[in-house]
Order: structure tokens, then sequence, then C-alpha cells
């Protein structure tokens, strides 16, 4: 019987900025709570600084990169030292972050816990396809 | 935003509650008491090239947080060319503060939060002019 590959998690650092924060704690979720089983951590900073483990899990499994603004730092940083991610999103498409609170740039709110949540489940969902689509 | 003369740069690594603790301290350096003195950056914003970025780098006294020995702060600070002026490891904080042991990577407890209080401590100690 054939094991359906596991699916790396990329999330972006993303200091300073509520997006970033956001795609951290949405991606900590998925990848401790919702599909523990079926995904991985990618820690980017290991990843960008040459963390071989790091770059050749991504050479030769899915991946999603999961960034918190248009900068797009880890996708293109996966990409450039692995291979393309299977599916890149970007939280600027999720949702204006002019309203969010300074706080938000370090910890999640009330305000943006809705959110975290949505981009959370959708994550699930597209290791769900990408696992399935391996098969 | 003041430009400011110290920049605190965290690894944030995902998969250990001590990256979760530099982002904490980095917080309480940046956004609190000291926020008009202090700054941070994003670490793979730098190590993507971004020159807006690197150009403030070298014009600042620079101090990183790393969760682990692999110090990828430190070291793509200093692979893109600018001198670390101080280097924490969280680990070697805890070690001197035993009690301050983080709960894990989604929320590091009240014990963390005082870690991160530990770690800005001794880097303010450092810093100081």
């Amino acid at each position: 019987m054939s094991e359906l590959p596991k699916v790396g998690i990329i999330s972006c650092s993303g200091e300073d900025c509520p997006g970033g924060n956001i795609s951290r704690e949405a991606t900590l979720r998925v990848l401790h709570d919702i599909r523990p089983e079926e995904t991985v951590t990618i820690c980017l900073p290991l990843f960008l600084a040459g963390g071989e483990g790091e770059r050749g899990f991504a050479k030769r499994f899915p991946t999603i990169t999961v960034d918190g603004c248009g900068k797009l730092c880890a996708a293109i940083g996966t990409a450039r030292f692995s291979s393309k991610p299977t599916v890149e999103i970007n939280l600027e498409d999720y949702a204006d972050f002019s309203s969010l609170k300074t706080e938000e740039k370090w910890h999640i709110q009330e305000s943006s816990s809705n959110l975290v949540a949505k981009l959370a489940a959708d994550i699930a969902n597209l290791v769900d396809e990408i696992r399935s689509n391996s098969e | 935003m003041s430009d400011a003369k110290k920049i605190v740069i965290p690894c944030s690594g995902i998969g250990k509650a001590f990256g979760t603790v530099a982002r904490e301290a980095t917080y309480q350096l940046t956004e609190t008491d000291y926020q008009n003195e202090w700054r941070t950056m994003c670490l793979p914003l730098l190590v993507a090239g971004d020159t807006e970025a690197i150009d403030l780098l070298k014009q600042s006294n620079v101090y990183t947080i790393d969760g682990c020995p692999k110090k990828c702060a430190t070291l793509s600070v200093e692979r893109i060319g600018v001198n670390v002026a101080m280097e924490v490891m969280v680990p070697k904080v805890l070690a001197q503060n035993t009690d301050h042991k983080p709960d894990n990577v989604f929320c590091i407890g009240p014990n963390g939060v005082l870690l991160a209080k530990d770690i800005v401590n001794k880097i303010l100690k450092n810093g100081s002019d």
C-alpha cells in the first residue's frame, strides 16, 4: 500500500507586519491541530540560511507557502533554493490589513481570529487536495 | 516613524517555542517602553535582498535573537555583510533562568513571556551607550 506524501508548509516570519503574524498562526494551527499527520514544518529562516534538510524536503515533496504580504518571501525563497511551491498563498488576497491594530503584528486579537481560522481551514483543504492528487 | 539606531532581528523559527520567544522579546523591545529606540526587520526580506532593508541595516547597530544553535538570524545578517553588535541565544538565557521555560510554540505562556523579558534585559544591559 503506498503512503500519501506529507505536505511541507512554509510560512513567512513577517515581523512588524500583521500579515506575517496571521500567516504564522494559521500555519501553526494546521501543523499542530488540524492536519498534524499530513504536514511537516519547514522553518523558513533555516531554509533560507541553507538548511539542507529543509531544502531537500522541498525538492522532493509538495509544499505550500504562506506569505503575509505581496513581497512573497516564502514563495520566492522556496522557488529559488528548492522547487517552485505547489501552492502559493498571499494573505493580501484574503484581507485588507489597514483596519488591523498595531498589536496584531505580534498577537492575534479577536478581530483577526476569524481570518486565522479561515486561512487555516483553506490551507488544510489544500493539503487534502494535494495529497489526493498524488494518488 | 523615526529612524532608529538599533535594530533587533529574531529568528522566528516556527518549529520550536524558542522562535516564538524570540518574537515576543522583539515585540517587547519595539512596541513598548523602548519603541522610540528600537525597531525590527523581517529576516526573509533581508535574505531576499531587499536593498532598502539592507541599507538601513548597514547604518544601524544590529542585535540578533536566535532560538537554536543553527543561529539563522545571526548567520543570515552576517552573510549580507553586516556585523552583529550582539547575538542572543534563547536557550542560553533560559539556562540562566530555568524557571522561565516556555510552554509551546503556539503559546509560550507567562514563563515564556518572562524569558522574553530576560532577553530584553540582557540586550538593554549590553546595548546601552
